[in-house]
C-alpha cells in the first residue's frame, strides 16, 4: 500500500471537514479499527515499515485532533454568538434591607474616631441625677434640671438629657489617657415637632491626657466635621458656655449646601452650629480623682439627628421614627 | 436682648461697622443670631428727603373733610404745602418731615408731588410706623420744641439703624444690658466705653423712704426711692423709638423710663403707686400660706411660702422679681411713685417663676443673677429719667442691704494659660485682655474680678476662658500628641455590628421606636411620674409593641417585603433605682413562624451557635407557634395584634453572645471524606423534628457529622395522624475513611433508636 497517498488523502479528508460530525467519520474512516492503516499496521511485519505506518498514523491523529479542537470551538462561538440574555432585566431575589440612617451616621462617626485611636463607650440612659447634673457641674438652678425640660423617674433619677454622664463613668472606672466617644439616646421634654423629638441620639467624646490644649479641641472637631461634610469646608469656632467644660465653645462647619453663601439649611448664615465642645471643666476632675494639674481635657457633644437633617436634607425629624420603608429605603 | 447699634454707640466708641462689631460679639461674647435692618432704606442720598419741619398753620382740606393742609417751615424760604391724614397736631407743632423724593420702608416708589383733592402736597408729615420708628400709626410723630427746621431728621432719631438680635449664655447676665454689651465691644473692637453718668437730681421735697427686708437671703439689696407730683403722659418719641427697637412697648413715661434702664443696666426696676401701699411702705417677705395676690396681667395667684412677695406691710403688692401687682400699678392717676431698684437672688424666683408657669422679662434676668451693683445706677439713671420726662420732685432715697458681696479674687498663672489655650498670648497681652474687660490684675497676677462677673468668675479657669475666648479665631488647630493609642470596638460592640448585618443581609431594615410605650407587659415596668403624654409613659420591657406599631405603618401604606428589626435597650426593673438596661434584638416579618425562625437561623448560624427551640406559650403569640431558646423567643404574632401573618421575634443580645466560644478550632474535614446516607421514617404528626434529630444525633454518636431533615410529607404514602421525615446523615471521622459497613451500622443504631423513642417505622 502507499503510505503516502493515504497520508495525504486523509489529510485532505480532515481539511475538508467542515463539522464535529464530519471530523468524526474521518477519523473513523481513516484511524478506526477496520481502517486501511489499522489493517496494515496489524499486518506489518519488518520494523521499518511499523515505523513509517506510525508516524502516518501519529500525524493523522495529531491532525484529526487539532482539526477537531477546531470544529468544536467554532460550533461553541455560533452557540454562545446566538445566546444572547437581556443584561438589563432585573432578577431580585436578593432583597437586603437597611440600617436606619441614624446607625449609618453613628458607624461612620465610630470609624472615624476609632481611626484616631479612640474606644467607643456604651453609656446608660436612665442616670442618677447624680451623673446626669451633679456631677456634671450643673449649677443648682441650671433649667435642664427641672422638670419642665427633662425626663424624670424620681427624685435622683432622670432619663439622661445628654451622652455626657459617661464621661463621669468612664473617667471613674480608669485613669488617663482617656481617649473616648460615646453614642446613644438621650432624652428631653421636647413636644415632637419638625426638628425635635422627646428622643434623639447623641456623640459624646472625651479626651484627658497630659498637655490637652483648647487648639487640640479644635483640630480634632475640624478634622471631624470636614470628615462628615466635605475636606473642602471651613471651620468655625465661637465662645459659648456649658456646665461641665471651661472654656467652651460652639464648634461651626461652612454650610455644605451653599458653601458660605447662604441658603436655607444654613438659615442665611453661611454656617452651621453643630453642638457643643470645651475644655472639660476642673471641678469634673475633682469628682472623679484626676489631678488637674497634671491632666487636662476636652469634651464634645453632638446631635446625631442634627447631622441627618443637614446633610441629608431631612425635612421633618419624626420621619425618622415612623420607620416607613419607603423612606427607610433611600438611606 | 435686642441692641441698637444707635443706642450702643451712645455707650462705646469704636470705628469698627456694624458687621464687624456682629461678628466679634459672636466669636468672643454671645451668639448674635442676626442683624436686623431698620428705618429707610439707606440708599444714596435718601436720608437728605427726611427733615424736621415747624407747622406754620395747619386747615381743614378744603374738599376734604378727612384731611388738613398744613403749610410747613422745612428751612427752605417758601414754606411746604403738605396735605395730611392726621388730626393730633396744630399750628407750632414740630414734626418729622419726608421730601418728595424720599423712600420709605414698604413704599414700591419714592415720594411724589401730588395733587390730592384738588390741592397739592409736597411731601408727607410722618407717623413713627411709617420710618420704623415705632409701631404707631394713630398719629403723626410730634418732636420736642426748639429743633431748627430744616435739620435732618437722621441727626436726632436713629432713621437708619441695625439692631443685633443677640442672646447671651446663662452664665452672662450682665450681657443682657446695653452696658455689658457695650463693655465687649470696647474691649473686642479697641473701643472706648463710656458709661452713662447723669447727675442724681437732688430731694427736692424730703420725706422718708420706709423699707423693710426681711428676707436679705432672696433679697440682698433694695433701694426704695420717692418721688411725688409725678405727671404720667406719654414717652418722647426718642424713647418710644428706643423702646421700640428694643424690642419694648411704650406704656407710659414712668414705665418706660424703668424699663429702659432695665435695658441700660440690666438690672429691672419697678415702679410702684405709692397711694397704694398702705402708710408707702415697702416690706420684702416671703409669702404666707394660702396668700394671694393679682398680678399685672389679672390672675389671681396662689402663693407657697417659699414665694418672696414684696408687700407694703399689710398686703402683697407684687410677686417680687417676677411681676407687679394689679392694685398698685402705676396709672394715669398716679402721682405719687414709689421706685424699686433692688436685688433678687436667682433661685428662688426660678422655682417660683417656674411653678406659676410665669416668665417675664423681669424673671428671665434675675433668675441668671444680677449684679447688686447695677441697682444704683439704675436708680440714679431712672431717677434723672422720672425728674426730666414726669416732671417727678424726688422725696427720699433708702438703700437697704446686708453688706454688699466682695469682689473675688484669682491668682492667674499666664503660663498655664498659655498651656491649656495652646497659643502663646504674651503676658501683656493677657493683662491687657483682662484690663479692658474690668478685671484688675496687679504685679503677681492677683486678678480681681468685675462685680458684674463675681458668679461666673470664681477660679483661675474661668479667668483663662476670659483671654481664651478674645483669641479665640487665632487659637491653632492642632491634634493631641499621644504617647498611647488604643481604640477599638469591644467584642460585644462589633457583634452587635455583626448582627445588624447579619439582618440587614437576611432582607430586614433597622428600625428605631420610642422607649417610652403607652403600657407595658410587665406591670412593674417603670413608670414616669409625669409624663409628656399616654404615649411616652412607660420604660419598654420590650420591643415588641414599637415594632408591631412599625409594621403597622409600613402595611397602612400599602408597602410589600415588610421585614424590621430594632436593636435598642430595654429597661428591666432591677429593685435599684436604676433599671437593668439590656441590649435587646427583635424583628418582625410577614410569613408567619417560618419567617422568625428563618431570621433566627440566619443568626445562629451565623455565629455558629446551636439554635435549640422549646415550644412554649405567651401571650403575644399564636399559641401553636410559640417557641423559646436560650437568649429569648420567636413565634407567630397572635393574630388579635396585627391583621396577616407575621413573624417576630426577640432575643437578649448578652445571653445570645455569652456562651459564643471564644476559639473556633479546626476541624480535618479533607482528608478523609463523608459517607452520606438519607433515611426517612414515619412518625406520629406531633413528633417535633428537632427531637428527631436530637435523638439521631445522640445514637449516631460522634462520627454522625451532619444530622439535618430535608423533608416532611404528609400524605396518601402514610397513615392518617402520622407522617414521614427525611432525615440527611453525613458520618465522618478524622482518622480514617469510614467504611460502607461502619456508616451502615451507625445509621442502623439510628434508626433503631428512633423506633424506640418514637415508634418511627422505615420508610422504603
Amino acid at each position: 500500500m502507499d503510505v503516502e497517498a493515504l497520508e495525504q488523502a486523509a489529510l485532505a479528508a480532515v481539511a475538508a471537514a467542515s463539522s464535529t460530525d464530519a471530523i468524526e467519520s474521518v477519523r473513523v474512516e481513516y484511524l478506526g479499527r477496520k481502517s486501511e492503516l489499522k489493517l496494515a499496521l496489524r499486518e506489518v511485519r519488518d520494523r521499518e515499515t511499523g515505523m513509517s505506518l506510525n508516524a502516518a498514523r501519529e500525524r493523522i491523529e495529531a491532525a484529526v485532533g487539532a482539526r477537531e479542537n477546531e470544529l468544536e470551538r467554532a460550533e461553541l462561538d455560533r452557540r454562545l454568538a446566538e445566546e444572547r440574555a437581556d443584561v438589563t432585566l432585573p432578577v431580585g431575589g436578593y432583597e437586603r434591607g437597611h440600617l436606619h440612617l441614624i446607625t449609618q451616621i453613628r458607624r461612620e462617626v465610630e470609624d472615624v474616631f476609632l481611626g484616631l485611636g479612640y474606644g467607643v463607650v456604651d453609656g446608660r440612659e436612665v442616670e442618677s441625677t447624680h451623673y446626669n447634673f451633679d456631677a456634671l457641674n450643673f449649677p443648682p438652678g441650671h433649667p435642664a434640671r427641672s422638670h419642665l425640660a427633662s425626663l424624670f423617674l424620681d427624685d435622683e433619677t432622670v432619663l439622661r438629657t445628654e451622652t455626657s454622664p459617661s464621661q463621669i463613668r468612664t473617667m471613674e472606672a480608669q485613669e488617663p489617657p482617656v481617649y473616648i466617644v460615646s453614642l446613644g439616646r438621650c432624652y428631653r421634654r421636647d413636644t415632637p415637632d419638625a426638628t425635635h423629638t422627646p428622643m434623639f441620639h447623641q456623640v459624646e467624646g472625651l479626651v484627658v491626657d497630659e498637655g490637652i490644649a483648647l487648639s487640640d479641641l479644635l483640630g480634632t472637631l475640624d478634622l471631624f466635621m470636614k470628615a462628615l461634610f466635605g475636606q473642602e469646608r471651613r471651620t468655625e469656632f465661637r465662645t459659648h458656655y456649658f456646665p461641665f467644660t471651661e472654656p467652651s465653645v460652639e464648634p461651626y462647619v461652612s454650610c455644605h449646601v451653599c458653601d458660605g453663601a447662604g441658603c436655607p439649611v444654613c438659615r442665611h448664615s453661611g454656617w452651621i452650629e453643630l453642638g457643643g465642645s470645651g475644655m472639660v471643666d476642673p471641678n469634673l476632675f475633682e469628682f472623679v480623682g484626676y489631678d488637674a494639674e497634671r491632666y487636662s481635657g476636652f469634651a464634645f457633644g453632638l446631635g446625631l439627628e442634627r447631622i441627618a437633617m443637614l446633610r441629608h436634607e431631612l425635612p421633618d425629624l419624626r420621619e425618622l421614627w415612623r420607620n416607613d420603608l419607603r423612606v427607610s429605603r433611600q438611606f | 436682648m435686642r441692641v441698637p447699634l444707635s443706642w450702643l454707640r451712645e455707650y462705646v466708641d469704636t470705628v469698627a461697622a456694624v458687621a464687624e462689631i456682629a461678628r466679634r460679639l459672636s466669636i468672643s461674647s454671645l451668639e448674635v443670631e442676626r442683624v436686623i435692618e431698620v428705618g429707610v432704606p439707606d440708599v444714596d442720598g435718601n436720608l437728605g428727603h427726611f427733615v424736621i419741619g415747624r407747622v406754620l398753620s395747619a386747615d381743614p382740606h378744603p374738599n376734604a373733610d378727612r384731611l388738613q393742609l398744613c403749610q410747613v417751615d422745612v428751612g427752605n424760604p417758601e414754606p411746604q404745602q403738605i396735605v395730611c391724614g392726621a388730626w393730633n397736631f396744630g399750628a407750632g407743632a414740630t414734626v418729622a418731615v419726608g421730601l418728595p423724593g424720599a423712600l420709605l420702608p414698604g413704599f414700591p416708589g419714592p415720594l411724589e408731588e401730588r395733587p390730592l383733592r384738588g390741592e397739592v402736597s409736597r411731601g408727607m408729615i410722618l407717623a413713627e410706623d411709617e420710618v420704623g420708628l415705632g409701631p404707631d400709626h394713630s398719629g403723626i410723630m410730634l418732636l420736642p420744641d426748639g429743633l431748627q427746621p430744616g435739620t435732618p431728621l437722621a441727626d436726632v432719631l436713629p432713621l437708619v439703624d441695625h439692631v443685633l438680635d443677640a442672646t447671651p449664655t446663662m452664665n452672662r447676665p450682665d450681657l443682657l444690658s446695653m452696658i455689658g454689651i457695650a463693655r465687649e465691644v470696647a474691649a473686642l473692637c479697641d473701643g472706648a466705653l463710656r458709661l452713662p453718668g447723669p447727675e442724681d437730681p437732688p430731694v427736692t421735697s424730703p420725706e422718708p423712704v420706709d423699707v423693710a427686708v426681711e428676707d436679705f437671703g432672696g433679697c440682698p439689696r433694695y433701694i426704695g426711692r420717692g418721688f411725688r407730683n409725678v405727671r404720667v403722659g406719654p414717652s418722647p418719641q426718642w424713647l418710644r423709638t428706643r423702646l421700640h427697637l428694643a424690642g419694648m412697648r411704650s406704656i407710659s413715661n414712668v414705665v418706660d423710663a424703668t424699663n429702659y434702664v432695665m435695658h441700660v443696666w440690666g438690672s429691672p426696676l419697678h415702679a410702684f403707686d405709692r397711694a397704694k401701699l398702705a402708710g408707702g411702705r415697702i416690706v420684702v417677705r416671703r409669702a404666707h400660706e394660702g396668700e394671694t395676690l393679682r398680678t399685672l396681667d389679672g390672675t389671681e395667684r396662689s402663693l407657697l411660702p417659699a414665694d418672696l412677695l414684696i408687700t407694703d406691710g399689710e398686703k402683697a403688692v407684687a410677686l417680687a422679681a417676677i411681676m407687679g401687682g394689679l392694685d398698685s400699678e402705676v396709672s394715669d392717676e398716679t402721682t405719687d411713685v414709689l421706685l424699686e431698684a433692688a436685688n433678687f437672688e436667682p433661685i428662688g424666683i426660678l422655682k417660683t417663676s417656674e411653678r406659676l408657669a410665669l416668665r417675664t422679662e423681669g424673671s428671665n434676668k434675675w433668675e441668671k443673677g444680677v449684679d447688686p451693683y447695677a441697682a444704683e445706677p439704675a436708680a440714679v439713671l431712672a431717677s434723672r429719667l422720672l425728674v426730666d420726662l414726669a416732671g417727678a420732685e424726688p422725696t427720699g432715697s433708702v438703700d437697704v442691704n446686708d453688706g454688699l458681696p466682695e469682689r473675688p479674687v484669682v491668682t492667674l498663672r499666664p503660663e498655664r494659660s498659655r498651656a491649656l489655650i495652646g497659643l502663646d498670648v504674651p503676658d501683656a497681652e493677657q493683662r491687657s485682655i483682662l484690663g479692658r474687660l474690668d478685671f484688675e490684675v496687679d504685679e503677681g497676677w492677683q486678678v480681681t474680678v468685675p462685680t458684674f462677673r463675681a458668679r461666673d468668675v470664681t477660679r483661675e479657669i474661668d479667668v483663662v476662658e476670659e483671654v481664651a475666648r478674645v483669641v479665640l479665631d487665632r487659637v491653632p488647630k492642632t491634634m493631641p500628641l499621644r504617647r498611647a493609642v488604643a481604640g477599638h470596638l469591644s467584642a460585644e460592640q462589633r457583634f452587635r455590628r455583626m448582627l445588624e448585618d447579619v439582618l440587614v443581609g437576611a432582607g430586614y431594615s433597622e428600625a428605631y421606636t420610642w422607649s417610652l410605650v403607652p403600657s407595658d407587659p410587665d406591670p412593674v415596668a417603670l413608670r414616669l411620674p409625669d409624663p409628656m403624654s399616654g404615649e411616652h409613659a412607660v420604660l419598654r420591657t420590650t420591643l415588641l409593641h414599637g415594632l408591631v406599631e412599625a409594621a403597622r405603618v409600613n402595611v397602612d401604606a400599602g408597602n410589600p417585603d415588610i421585614r424590621l428589626f430594632e436593636m435598642a435597650r430595654v429597661y428591666l426593673p432591677s429593685g435599684d433605682r436604676l433599671p437593668d438596661e439590656r441590649w435587646y434584638l427583635g424583628g418582625i416579618a410577614e410569613g408567619g413562624f417560618a419567617a422568625a425562625r428563618g431570621a433566627l437561623e440566619a443568626i445562629y448560624g451565623t455565629f455558629h451557635l446551636p439554635l435549640e427551640t422549646r415550644r412554649t406559650t405567651l401571650p403575644h403569640l399564636h399559641p401553636g407557634k410559640a417557641a423559646e431558646t436560650d437568649a429569648g423567643w420567636l413565634g407567630e404574632l397572635h393574630p388579635t395584634l396585627l391583621d396577616g401573618t407575621w413573624g417576630v421575634f426577640e432575643l437578649d443580645v448578652a445571653r445570645l453572645w455569652t456562651p459564643r466560644s471564644e476559639r473556633i478550632l479546626y476541624e480535618d474535614v479533607i482528608t478523609y471524606p463523608a459517607v452520606r446516607q438519607d433515611v426517612a421514617v414515619v412518625v406520629d404528626e406531633d413528633v417535633e423534628a428537632g427531637s428527631i434529630v436530637a435523638v439521631a444525633r445522640e445514637a449516631g454518636g460522634a462520627e454522625l457529622r451532619d444530622a439535618r431533615i430535608f423533608d416532611v410529607y404528609h400524605g396518601d404514602q402514610v397513615p392518617e395522624g402520622r407522617k414521614s421525615v427525611a432525615v440527611h446523615l453525613a458520618f465522618q471521622a478524622s482518622d480514617r475513611t469510614l467504611t460502607d459497613e461502619e456508616a451502615d451500622a451507625a445509621r442502623a443504631r439510628v434508626v433503631e433508636a428512633l423506633r424506640n423513642r418514637f415508634g418511627a417505622e422505615l420508610r422504603g
